[in-house]
């Protein structure tokens, strides 16, 4: 999986190409925590995204509750229709924000 | 018991009906008889009063001739004397040209009879040779009584003396004219007459036998008031019965006044109606005796039928358990649960008929590389032929497991039957077997409705018969040797297997579905892809039900259709059980399904599923490695992941799915991985198996032109 960070003062976008799955998951985690202090909100860009398994959609809920511990936002954008599936049936698409 | 009380009750309502109508016929015979006899006596009476009085007359008018001489005028005074003298009302001389000469009446001497119809008949008496000529009382204009004339010729017709004599006249006259005649008259048995004087009620008549009892109409106890309605004057009508006690017993009476006198024919009632009552007691007897001979006849005849019938419910009943039996046989005898397999599905029905028809089926695995299976139908019905099924079935079965070969199963099973068959029974049957491999299929058929190969959907090929030539029937002869043959079945081509049954299936016409619209209903089926065995076993049982609706159905119709399936390719490596492990699984999958050519929304999803257990039995199951088998299934129209791990036991499909309407906040991590994976497959099946987890999932292809 590819991740791109783009940051501009207090907002990330956060471009994913590929899977988020157990195996790349712990990548994802990995950028989250070198977020600049500063960062309080995200925008995920899943137009590349193929799928995401669980581990991926455990990510998303912990930095999903960290942001909103600390009054930021979190978004996910351009999601596909396998992802949109993973989100239905999880009951995840009434808790994330999606654009 | 009930139904004799029945047949009592009937036979005497039967009784009293039957006595009923007698008592009625004889009343109205009674009736009738006394009635004629009434009708009679006042002819009779009619015929001898008239008769008498006529005499008189004529003895009146001959004495006056005698006096008169000849017919020449006479004055009025000696007339009338004479008309006094002979005690007469008219007295009139009449010249042989019919005009009256001499006459007490003055006003009559003059008139010419000739020119008066009711005179004209006198005439007669100028011919020389009519002696007299009598007219009845008849009412004239001239006359206030009803007055009778008679006339009698002077000798050689030379004029004639004409004498008129008054009704009321009579009543002087009839005590003579009639003296005792009454007194003796018959009238039926024990009738009689009476005759009584209208001015004094003085009986001038009675009966001999009752002669001291009455001397007036009053003293009978004849009541002439009730009586009045049923006067009659004129000798034309013979009057209206009408009933009194006379003398004590109630007699049906007339009452007609005639000349002054009142006369009643009576006529006891008891002389009839004793006759009734006589009639219907003998009658009444003999019914008895008849109808209770009946009855006990009729009650003879439901004894036998109440026999009859029991004799026949447990004809019936024994028929019924011979059924029950023949069907508990045929069903035992069919095979259980079609078979799962990789290689081919098949299925198979059978409708049995009300009375056993002796098919069957059946299907057994030959070895790990060969499936048999057969379809045959045993002559006759019922226990017969169930039992023989049997027979036919065990040895067929233990013939083609032994030689694994269809034709010398038959051929075996001929020789069988053969040896020993006093029934002369017999049965066609086809067997095939499959090779699971190549899809070949070896059969022999004995005398069997030829199987239809029912190439895959979309395939160019038609739909045909198997006609290849057919050996005999089994049991028919003896050393038979069966020719086997070959087809081979490309992955999706089906074979249809049927008995008589369907193709002998008739309408309400009697008209056949013969094969012809087997071959049509077989066509439709592929054309609508609808060859799965199953499915198409219950359309072509449709079209049968459908073309014999409303007739009873005469055989068994039994289907067997079995579909090949190209043989699955399976794919397997084994992982150690460490997170690197993970990776390497899904790139192993996914170059697995691109070569395969799996569709793209299949393999994420496998992708995902992949992901989720293999991240399970690494993180979790403490195992030392895991393997997973790809498998293409069913044409291919579906993969199967099958993962083994030696893990500690672990059932994901044991577990409550978490409940996903809860926030963000109250989420706990983790489950949904389990959750992900049952809904994304079609089947998720967990087993442990020699201290394994075995977990399964099937993944079915989208349908073509459904999107996912």
């Amino acid at each position: 999986m590819n991740i791109t960070v783009k940051t501009n003062d207090s907002m990330a976008v956060i471009s994913l190409e590929g899977r988020l799955d157990t195996v790349s998951s712990p990548d994802l985690e990995a950028v989250l925590e070198k977020m600049p202090e500063n960062v309080n909100s995200i925008e995920f860009d899943f137009a590349r995204l193929d799928y995401v398994s669980s581990a991926g959609l455990r990510v998303l809920l912990s930095t999903q509750k960290k942001f909103k511990q600390v009054g930021g936002h979190m978004s996910i954008a351009n999601i596909c229709p396998t992802v949109q599936e993973v989100f239905d049936i999880t009951g995840f698409t009434d808790i994330l924000s999606i654009a | 018991m009930k139904r004799r009380w029945i047949i009592a009750a009937s036979t005497t309502a039967l009784y009293v009906a039957l006595i009923a109508v007698i008592w009625v016929t004889g009343t109205e015979q009674a009736h009738e008889k006394t009635e004629a006899q009434l009708d009679y006596a006042i002819l009779d009476f009619r015929d001898t009063v008239g008769g008498a009085i006529d005499t008189m007359l004529d003895y009146v008018a001959k004495t006056a001739i005698r006096r008169l001489g000849k017919a020449q005028p006479r004055s009025l005074e000696e007339m009338s004397e004479l008309a006094k003298a002979l005690d007469i009302d008219e007295i009139n001389v009449v010249d042989r040209t019919g005009h009256i000469i001499a006459s007490n009446d003055p006003t009559c001497p003059g008139v010419d009879m000739a020119k008066k119809a009711e005179t004209l008949p006198f005439l007669a008496l100028t011919n020389g040779v009519t002696p007299s000529v009598s007219q009845p009382f008849r009412k004239h204009a001239y006359a206030t009584a009803r007055r009778k004339y008679l006339g009698v010729a002077f000798l050689g017709g030379d004029g004639f003396v004409q004498v008129g004599l008054d009704e009321r006249h009579l009543s002087k006259m009839l005590p003579s004219i009639l003296g005792c005649i009454f007194d003796e008259w018959l009238l039926g048995k024990t009738g009689f007459f009476l005759c009584a004087d209208l001015a004094t009620d003085r009986l001038i008549s009675n009966p001999s036998r009752h002669r001291d009892e009455a001397s007036t109409l009053a003293e009978t106890g004849f009541n002439a008031e009730a009586a009045k309605a049923y006067e009659i004057q004129t000798h034309r009508d013979v009057g209206r019965t009408f009933r009194q006690r006379l003398f004590g017993e109630v007699c049906y009476c007339r009452n007609f006044v005639f000349g002054g006198h009142r006369f009643i024919p009576a006529l006891p009632q008891r002389e009839y109606y004793d006759t009734r009552m006589v009639f219907v007691t003998v009658f009444g007897v003999v019914l008895f005796i008849v109808l209770t001979a009946f009855g006990f006849f009729v009650d003879r005849i439901f004894l036998d039928s109440d026999r009859l019938k029991a004799f026949y419910a447990a004809e019936e009943e024994r028929r019924a358990k011979d059924l029950l039996l023949a069907k508990t046989i045929q069903n035992a005898a069919l095979p259980g649960a079609t078979p799962e397999s990789q290689y081919f599905q098949l299925a198979a029905a059978m409708i049995a008929a009300k009375e056993v028809g002796g098919d069957f089926y059946d299907y057994f695995p030959l070895g790990p590389t060969h499936y048999a299976f057969l379809i045959a139908d045993v002559s006759g019905k019922g226990i017969t032929a169930a039992l023989y099924m049997m027979t036919a079935k065990a040895v067929l079965k233990d013939s083609f497991l032994d030689l694994r070969d269809p034709a010398a199963a038959l051929t075996r099973l001929n020789e069988e039957l053969c040896k020993n068959n006093p029934a002369s029974m017999f049965l066609t049957a086809w067997a095939g077997m499959l090779n699971l491999e190549t899809g070949t299929v070896t059969f022999a058929n004995a005398g069997h409705n030829p199987p239809v190969f029912l190439p895959a959907p979309g395939s160019g090929d038609d739909i045909k018969f198997l006609n290849a030539k057919s050996g005999p029937a089994i049991a028919f002869m003896e050393n038979v040797s069966y020719v086997p043959r070959t087809i081979t079945l490309a992955p999706g081509d089906s074979l249809f297997l049927y008995t008589d049954g369907v193709t002998e299936a008739m309408d309400q016409k009697n008209v056949l579905f013969g094969e012809e619209r087997l071959a049509d209903t077989l066509r439709e089926i592929r054309s609508s892809r609808m060859t799965k065995p199953s499915s198409a076993i219950n359309v072509a049982r449709a079209a049968v039900a459908a073309f014999s609706e409303g007739t009873p159905q005469a055989d068994d119709i039994t289907i067997l259709s079995i579909k090949y399936l190209a043989p699955p390719r399976v794919v397997t490596r084994s992982f150690p059980c460490v997170r690197e492990a993970i990776a390497d699984a899904t790139a192993y999958l996914d170059e697995t399904l691109a070569a395969a050519g799996c569709p793209a929304a299949v393999h994420t999803k496998l992708d995902i599923i992949l992901d989720e257990i293999t991240s399970n039995i690494v993180n979790h199951s403490g195992a030392s490695g895991f393997e997973i088998d790809v498998a293409f299934v069913d044409n291919p129209s579906a993969v199967r992941l099958t993962f083994t791990d030696d893990g500690a036991p672990y059932n994901p499909l044991a577990h409550i799915d978490p409940d996903i309407t809860l926030s963000a906040e109250e989420r706990p991590i983790g489950g949904l991985g389990i959750l992900m994976v049952k809904r994304m497959s079609d089947a998720v099946e967990y087993s442990r198996v020699r201290s394994r987890n075995v977990l399964t999932i099937l993944k079915k292809y989208p349908a073509s032109g459904e999107q996912t």
